[in-house]
Order: C-alpha cells, then sequence, then structure tokens
C-alpha cells in the first residue's frame, strides 16, 4: 500500500506540472457540453410543413390557420401524403400535414375525423416542440368553433374532442429530447478524458525509460495498476460530478431519484474507463498509439452505444457489438435515473455489466502489465 | 565468499539473433566489475537480465544467491540499476525524483537523502526540475535514486558516458567508497581508463566474452600479438603501406605516433622495412596496454 501511494503521489506531482492538461480536464467538457447543450436545445423556428388538403372547407382552413398562427410553422402546399414523405426525407420539410377529403364531412357527422402530421424524427428537438405545439392546434379555438355545427341534434352524441391529430415521428419512431443526449454527452466526456489521461499513463514511463526502473523494482504488478488507476479515477470522477453540474445548472438536467445511484454509476463507469485506458496503454508503446487507440474506442461507442440511433434499429449483426461497449450500459443507465426515472431494479444488469467491463479490465491490465520487458 | 553474480551460458535472443551468446561469469563481494565492449556487443543487454528487466532464453544465473529465474523478486529489493539513458520524471524536482525512487523501495528519512543530494552534488538543483539539469547533473541523480534504498548489488550502465573528467573522477571515488563499504558494482564502459580502475574486468565481443580476469591477467595473456610504436604523424601511404602486411592485425593514430597491432610472427627488421619504404620513422617494440587488447580482441574476430 505505501508504494501505491508513492505513485499516487508521484502521478499528481506529474500532473500538476501540466497546466496545460489540466485545463483541457476542465475546459474540454465545458466546451463541449455547452455547444451539445446548445446544438440540441435550441428551438426550431420557421419549420417547413408540406401539407395536403383534400378537404378544402372552411374546417382544413381553420386547422391550417390556427397552425399558421402558431408562428412556428411554415406551410406549403404539395401534390400528395408521398410527396410529404418525400419532402421530409429530402430535408425540404421538417413537417408535414394531411388532411382528408372527407374530413368536413365526418366532422359534422360527429364521427370524429383524424388530422394527420408527420415529425422529421432527426431533429430530436423538434419531435418535444411538436408535442407542445399539439394541444395548441385542437385547443379549444378551433375545436369549439366546429361544436357549432349542429348544436340542436339532440340525439347525436358528441365526442368529446371533434377530431383527433395523429402525429408520426418519421425516421426515429422514438422521440428523442434535449435531455434524451446530455446525459449521453456527460458519459462521452469522461470517456474522452478518462481514455486519453489513463491511455497514456504507462506509455510515458515506457517513453522516459522509468518503466524500467520500476521494473527493476520491488513493487508489484497489482500496487503498480492500483497506483495508476487510483488518480485517475479520482480525477474522472470529480469532472463527472463537474459536468453534471454544469448540465444541473446550464441546462435544467433532471435530478436523479436516488442519488445513490448516480454515485454508484460514476464510480462503476469510471473504474471501467479508467482500467480499459491501462489496457490500451498496456497495448501501446508510443503516445500517439495510445491516443489513436483510444479513439478507435470512443467512435464506435459514440455510435453504436444507442447514444444517438436506437439499438433496436442496428442491424442484428451490429447489435452485440453495442452490448461490448460500456458506454452502452451508462447510457442506458444515466437515461433511467435522470429522464425516465426508472426503477433500480430496471438497472440492475445494466450495473452489473459495467462493474464487470471494470473487474475485467483490471484483470487484463494486471496480467498484460509484465514485470519484465522481453 | 561465493559469487555475488554467478552465470552459466547466459543467453538472449532478439528475433532469434544472439544479443547475449553463452556468457558465464563470476563477480564476487565487493568488488568493482567491468564490462566491456564496443557498441552493441550486448552490455546492456547483460546488465537488463541481470537486474531482472529481461527473461534469460538460454543458460542459468544467480544474483545474491538467489535464482535468476525462479527467485527474480527477491532480489529485486537488493540491487540498484543506472540505465545507460536517463530514467527520470523530467516533471519532478530533483528532491522528488529521490524521493519517488526511495519510497517504491524502503523510504528513507529526509536527511538520507539530503545526504545523498550532497554526495552527489545535487544540493542546489534541488527544487529544479529534472528535465531541465544538464546531462551530467542528470546521470548523477540516476545514480544517486539507484544508491537509494542503499542495494547490495549495483548496475550500473556507462555511469560516466558523456561526463566530464572532473566529475567522472569523482563519481569513481563515490564508487570505491561503496566498495569499500561491501557493495558489489557491475559496471559497463567504454573508457579504457576506466577499465584500469576495476577489479575485474569481462571483454564481450557480439554478446560472448572474449577475455576475463584482472587487467593485469588480460594483458598478459594477450600473446601472439607484438605491439608497436612508430613516430610518424598521420600518413595515409603508409596506413595503406601497413594494412597490406598479412601480420599487421590494426592500426591506431595518437597524434604523431602510430600504433600497430601485429602478428608475433613479424619481425621489427620487415616492419621498419616499409615504414622506410614511406617515411623516416623510428619504430620501438611497445607493452600492450589495455585498449591494443581491446581492440585486437575485438578487431580479430570481426575479420573472422
Ligand atoms: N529490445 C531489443 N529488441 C531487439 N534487439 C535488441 C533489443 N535490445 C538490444 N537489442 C540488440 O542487441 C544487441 C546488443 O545490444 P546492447 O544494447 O546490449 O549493446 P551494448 O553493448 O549495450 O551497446 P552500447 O555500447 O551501444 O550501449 C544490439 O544488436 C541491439 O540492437
Ligand atoms: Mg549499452
Amino acid at each position: 500500500m505505501r508504494h501505491v501511494l508513492a505513485l499516487m503521489k508521484k502521478e499528481f506531482l506529474q500532473l500538476q506540472r501540466d497546466p496545460r492538461l489540466i485545463g483541457y480536464i476542465i475546459m474540454a467538457p465545458v466546451v463541449l457540453l455547452i455547444l451539445f447543450g446548445l446544438a440540441l436545445k435550441l428551438e426550431p423556428e420557421n419549420v417547413k410543413m408540406a401539407y395536403v388538403d383534400r378537404d378544402q372547407s372552411m374546417f382544413s382552413e381553420l386547422i391550417k390557420t390556427n397552425i399558421w398562427n402558431e408562428g412556428y410553422f411554415q406551410l406549403y402546399e404539395v401534390a400528395d401524403e408521398a410527396a410529404i414523405i418525400r419532402d421530409i426525407r429530402d430535408g425540404r420539410a421538417r413537417a408535414g400535414l394531411y388532411i382528408d377529403g372527407n374530413f368536413s364531412a365526418e366532422l359534422t357527422d360527429n364521427k370524429q375525423p383524424t388530422v394527420h402530421m408527420y415529425v422529421d424524427g432527426t431533429m430530436p428537438s423538434l419531435a418535444t416542440a411538436m408535442d407542445n405545439k399539439k394541444a395548441a392546434i385542437t385547443d379549444d379555438k378551433v375545436s369549439s368553433q366546429m361544436y357549432f355545427l349542429e348544436p340542436d341534434s339532440e340525439n347525436i352524441t358528441i365526442a368529446p374532442e371533434p377530431f383527433l391529430l395523429d402525429m408520426q415521428i418519421l425516421f426515429n419512431p422514438e422521440k428523442r429530447e434535449t435531455w434524451f443526449f446530455l446525459p449521453g454527452v456527460i458519459g462521452v466526456l469522461i470517456m474522452q478524458v478518462a481514455l486519453i489521461l489513463t491511455g497514456t499513463a504507462i506509455v510515458r514511463e515506457k517513453e522516459n525509460n522509468t518503466l524500467e526502473q520500476l521494473i527493476v523494482s520491488p513493487i508489484t504488478r497489482i500496487e503498480f495498476i492500483l497506483g495508476k488507476i487510483l488518480p485517475y479515477v479520482l480525477i474522472a470522477f470529480a469532472d463527472f460530478y463537474f459536468i453534471l453540474a454544469l448540465g444541473w445548472l446550464l441546462f435544467d438536467l433532471p435530478m436523479p431519484a436516488s442519488h445513490m445511484s448516480l454515485f454508484g454509476l460514476g464510480l462503476v463507469y469510471v473504474s471501467g474507463l479508467i482500467a480499459l485506458g491501462l489496457v490500451i496503454s498496456t497495448l501501446s508503446q508510443t503516445q500517439q498509439q495510445a491516443i489513436f487507440l483510444s479513439i478507435f474506442v470512443l467512435i464506435p461507442s459514440i455510435l453504436l452505444s444507442g447514444f444517438i440511433f436506437p439499438i433496436e434499429a442496428m442491424p442484428t449483426y451490429i447489435q452485440p457489438v453495442a452490448y461490448l461497449l460500456p458506454f452502452t450500459y451508462f447510457v442506458e443507465i444515466i437515461r433511467g435515473l435522470l429522464i425516465k426515472g426508472s426503477d433500480l431494479a430496471v438497472l440492475v444488469p445494466a450495473y452489473a455489466a459495467l462493474a464487470g467491463f471494470a473487474a475485467v479490465f483490471i484483470a487484463i491490465s494486471i496480467i498484460r502489465f509484465r514485470k519484465t520487458l522481453g | 565468499m561465493t559469487g555475488i553474480i554467478e552465470t552459466e551460458g547466459v543467453t538472449k535472443r532478439f528475433a532469434g539473433v544472439p544479443a547475449v551468446d553463452g556468457v558465464s561469469l563470476s563477480v564476487s563481494s565487493g568488488e568493482i566489475f567491468g564490462l566491456l565492449g564496443p557498441n552493441a556487443a550486448g552490455k546492456s543487454t547483460m546488465i537488463r537480465l541481470l537486474a531482472g528487466i529481461l527473461n534469460i532464453d538460454g543458460g542459468s544465473a544467480r544474483v545474491l544467491g538467489h535464482d535468476l529465474v525462479i527467485e527474480r523478486e527477491k532480489i529485486k529489493s537488493e540491487i540498484g540499476y543506472v540505465a545507460q539513458s536517463f530514467a527520470l520524471y523530467p516533471e519532478l524536482t530533483v528532491a522528488e525524483n529521490l524521493e519517488f525512487y526511495s519510497a517504491i523501495y524502503t523510504p528513507i528519512s529526509r536527511e538520507k537523502q539530503q545526504l545523498l543530494l550532497k554526495q552527489f552534488g545535487l544540493q542546489r538543483f534541488a527544487a529544479q526540475r529534472a528535465g531541465l539539469l544538464s546531462g551530467g547533473y542528470k546521470r548523477r541523480l540516476s545514480i544517486a535514486c539507484a544508491l537509494a534504498h542503499d542495494p547490495q548489488l549495483i548496475f550500473l550502465d556507462e555511469p560516466t558516458a558523456g561526463i566530464d573528467p572532473v566529475t567522472r573522477r569523482e563519481l569513481w571515488e563515490r564508487f570505491y567508497e561503496l566498495a569499500a563499504l561491501g557493495k558489489t558494482l557491475f559496471v559497463t564502459t567504454h573508457y579504457m581508463e576506466e577499465a584500469e580502475r576495476c577489479n575485474r574486468l569481462a571483454f564481450l565481443h557480439r554478446g560472448r566474452v572474449v577475455a576475463e580476469g584482472t587487467l593485469a591477467t588480460i594483458i598478459s595473456s594477450f600473446t601472439g600479438h607484438s605491439v608497436y610504436s612508430v613516430a610518424s604523424a598521420h600518413n595515409a601511404a603508409l596506413a595503406a603501406g601497413l594494412l597490406a602486411m598479412p601480420e599487421v592485425l590494426l592500426l591506431n593514430q595518437f597524434g604523431d605516433r602510430l600504433r600497430v597491432i601485429t602478428d608475433s610472427s613479424l619481425t621489427p627488421e620487415s616492419l621498419q622495412r616499409v615504414v622506410r619504404r614511406h617515411c623516416d620513422a623510428a619504430i620501438e617494440l611497445v607493452e600492450p596496454d589495455i585498449e591494443d587488447v581491446f581492440m585486437a580482441l575485438t578487431h580479430e574476430r570481426g575479420r573472422k
């Protein structure tokens, strides 16, 4: 243990002597979080909406006017329903509106016709925004004018709402919110700090020739690995809460129901990544190689973890890759904790997976770090 | 007293090519043992094998009475190792480096650390970053760090390379002090004058030991060769003429004297004849010195 403390002290001294690196550890997450936060939060304006109005009645006109008046959408007419989908797919429109030919007829018959809306799911914030607008479109102002139709017919039971609005999210059936991304962003930032810091931790000793001195010393492999892991676990863990705090302050990130669960998540996730960083370090001869390998882990983590695209939507032969990435479980847990308010019991397997990764990576780094060079 | 280091046919191959090839050595307690050899002879590899950094491919070795392969970890706290290249943390100060290297063994008191810094003339740099020291002071610090845990056996891989003569003498003073305390030093060097400072020597060439013993025994066993000194400054024609003789092994120019190492079958008269052809220089049969032996041993085998 004394050896571990000596190593830890040395690591901290080395870090302390590299003020620029400390700057990166603090500033990179701030800049990136704000960037991501803003990019994913911006309220869309002037959203183009392609519409087809087969009804051409005063009622359909009323709906369109109401949408216009929201000051949010710009409507333009297209030929048919297929054209709506096509325009959204090609990015000419972000939303669509389809009013069927017998809308007013059904309305007057009190048959509760449906108006169809389409939203481009690849703009996550739009889907959320549309959800909020939905109420405005079907609100009393419109509805009351439609109830007017046959005020005296007593033998007709009036439906609670004169018409229904069916909103279909295209290309991204799972509805996304700003928050949907932000917790994942935290995980990405931690991953960057953890992998790069530790990825180079052993390599630096190789490049300094100091590894030989450690090898001839009586330090054991376990002491060595612990002395390397612990300082960086502390740093990355502090960074985890630092970034969370920024999210809470700047982006109204929800609080978790259980702070203990969040703490536990931070601990297993950070330990796993730091250990993975060490594995990378034992595999690398130069710092360049270590950074290359770190990025090699980082990119699939971002793309294949369900952070951006839902895992279910990925081809089945790719899906196993997602389950080999610690980040996948992190995303699942942190979304569960901060957004969905999931029951802890549901998240237990994901916690177990993260803890398993941490244990395996630590074991691999201890095995890989031999006390000889050849 | 049995040997502090006993090796038997130690071999190390890199990608099939032997760097150390069947080396058998014996180093006894309290001596300064010098390992000599040209570049790539395998000196550093030998030290790294004995210090347990590299694994032996063949042969066996005992260090401090422990088997190098089986009981490697038992040896570690008793040995010190100064690598050929600096192994310091450049971001840490001189004092912090020393403190760290002592802490990973049995930590020593501040006073002892101060004393070590003083012994190596490092006190006034104590608060300076190791990366900013000059080469010679980095070397001093490396040695001080390797001594912090008071090892019984110290491996020094070219401890005086790139060191000025005054500092070199100071370092050797320290080495003698250590040896007087009963420590064993295993040193590699390229300096012939340093070979003379060692108690015993081994010449390594292409991974093999080509001579071993005290300086005197090595020189006296250097038979079959004669060394002549020719009073001539550099003369290309003379050199070419001499090298054309099958008995001339090699030449070594020192200012206005040329040293000629020949097979002892060559008579002084025939050498004189050839020299006369080029200049009017006197030749003189001299005692071989360590450098002659070193050159001849490593050269001869190079030609074969
Ligand atoms: N890790 C290694 N991998 C491959 N080859 C190596 C390795 N270490 C040394 N060698 C080779 O082994 C041979 C002996 O090298 P070594 O460093 O032991 O020589 P040396 O006697 O210390 O030379 P110098 O006087 O230049 O320091 C060289 O040919 C070198 O290229
Ligand atoms: Mg060497």
